[in-house]
């Protein structure tokens, strides 16, 4: 093994860039999935939506997930939370 | 001609009667009609005096009815999803889920949801086979909401598509880093499926003249004043009205009472005739006899000219 490749990995060890990015994009999906729904199912959370009844149809794929995202949303204080807990770079 | 015609107007106007009058009268000039009835009370069957249910049937020749029960399609639809469900959900949390969709199954918003869903599926699974679909819908309000639902509808599944499009290339991201095999999004298969068909419905509707709306109303001041706000409220929407239907124009008398009467009313026909610019305005006299199936021609008659 090259003097390089042993570089590349120690840095990459030491580093884990790559379960960082895995780890943000993991982060956007989760709030990407959690905005999604917010679209379907805000009905639940008291915001009346003309579309509610056709989110239904999405309960048998989304509804594993619907309960912790409601104690998700129940216990979301602040908006700046949620944006501090984004910028902090360790996974 | 238009092939798909919607008859709105104040409750109590006569739309029943005057869309299946409308729709006899096309039926007995070779054009095959299918005539809808939207409304929950569902007075069509107490006019042709025989039950019409949620599938199709044949009042005579070459007139079939339909009437939409909102409550049997939203019971219908939910039961459907519960089936699936229980399919793919774990049961410890499908009770839960249940609930929820017990009481969407009882909330308002559901009949008219239910309702729109069905129209959608008749204009696309009928057009073909009909020359003319007439709705004969409820009340005005109900009705304006319905055709702003579309709109409504349409943002909201692009939104939806566009977000779970996202999640779904995010996961692939992580699956391709993590190495995992990634699968056909069900959820984007639903909307898309949800999508196309409202854009088939208006495509349908659409093209060339297709669309057309016509207003029954009564030669007095309310349902004067309610038709001009409604059809304002449909160029919004650029549903053209197509037709004036005056219903209930009184017969001459030498009555004092009647006379006062016949008089106002004239005043009335002058001026639908200077507020509203449409294709035709129909005036249908008020029958001495009550409007049933054996009656209902004479009625018909009175739509020769659309």
């Amino acid at each position: 093994m090259s003097f390089f490749q042993n570089l590349k990995l120690f840095f990459e060890g030491a580093l884990d860039l790559k379960g960082r990015s895995v780890h943000h994009i993991e982060e956007e999906a989760r709030e990407n999935m959690d905005q999604f729904m917010m679209l379907c199912f805000s009905d639940l959370l008291g915001v009346d939506m003309p579309t509610t009844y056709y989110a239904l149809e999405l309960l048998p794929y989304l509804g594993e997930d619907l309960e912790d995202w409601l104690l998700r949303m129940d216990s979301k204080k602040s908006v700046w939370e949620s944006r501090g807990a984004a910028l902090d770079m360790d996974p | 001609m238009s092939k798909i015609l919607f008859f709105g107007g104040k409750g109590g106007v006569g739309k029943t009667s005057c869309s299946s009058a409308f729709a006899i009268r096309h039926a007995n000039s070779d054009k095959k009609v299918l005539l809808v009835s939207t409304d929950p009370a569902h007075s069509t069957s107490d006019l042709f005096n025989r039950p019409i249910g949620s599938t199709i049937v044949n009042l005579r020749s070459n007139l079939d009815a339909l009437e939409i029960d909102p409550q049997k399609e939203a019971d219908d639809y939910i039961s459907s999803i519960k089936d699936h469900m229980s399919q793919i959900i774990s049961p410890i949390i499908l009770d839960e889920l249940n609930k929820q969709l017990d009481a969407a199954r009882v909330s308002p918003g559901s009949h008219e949801s239910a309702l729109f869903d069905k129209m959608v599926d008749i204009i696309i699974s009928t057009s073909d086979n009909y020359d003319m679909i007439i709705f004969d819908t409820a009340p005005t309000g109900h009705t304006i909401r319905l055709l702003s639902l579309p709109e409504v509808l349409g943002a909201w599944i692009e939104s939806l598509l566009r977000k779970r499009r996202k999640s779904v290339a995010l996961k692939r991201m992580v699956d391709r880093i993590k190495g995992t095999e990634d699968q056909p999004d069900p959820i984007v298969e639903i909307l898309s499926r949800r999508r196309n068909n409202l854009e088939k419905a208006r495509e349908i509707m659409m093209n060339g003249d297709n669309l057309g709306f016509v207003f029954v109303m009564n030669a007095e001041r309310l349902p004067i004043e309610e038709t001009k706000k409604a059809v304002d409220l449909l160029n919004k929407y650029k549903v053209p009205v197509k037709y004036l239907v005056v219903n209930r124009i009184l017969p001459e008398s030498d009555d004092l009472f009647w006379k006062h009467k016949k008089s106002m009313e004239g005043k009335y026909l002058d001026e639908i005739d200077k507020s509203f610019s449409v294709e035709k305005v129909f005036k249908v006299p008020m029958f001495i006899d009550d409007m049933k199936d054996s009656t209902i021609d004479k009625m018909a008659e009175y739509f020769k000219d659309s």
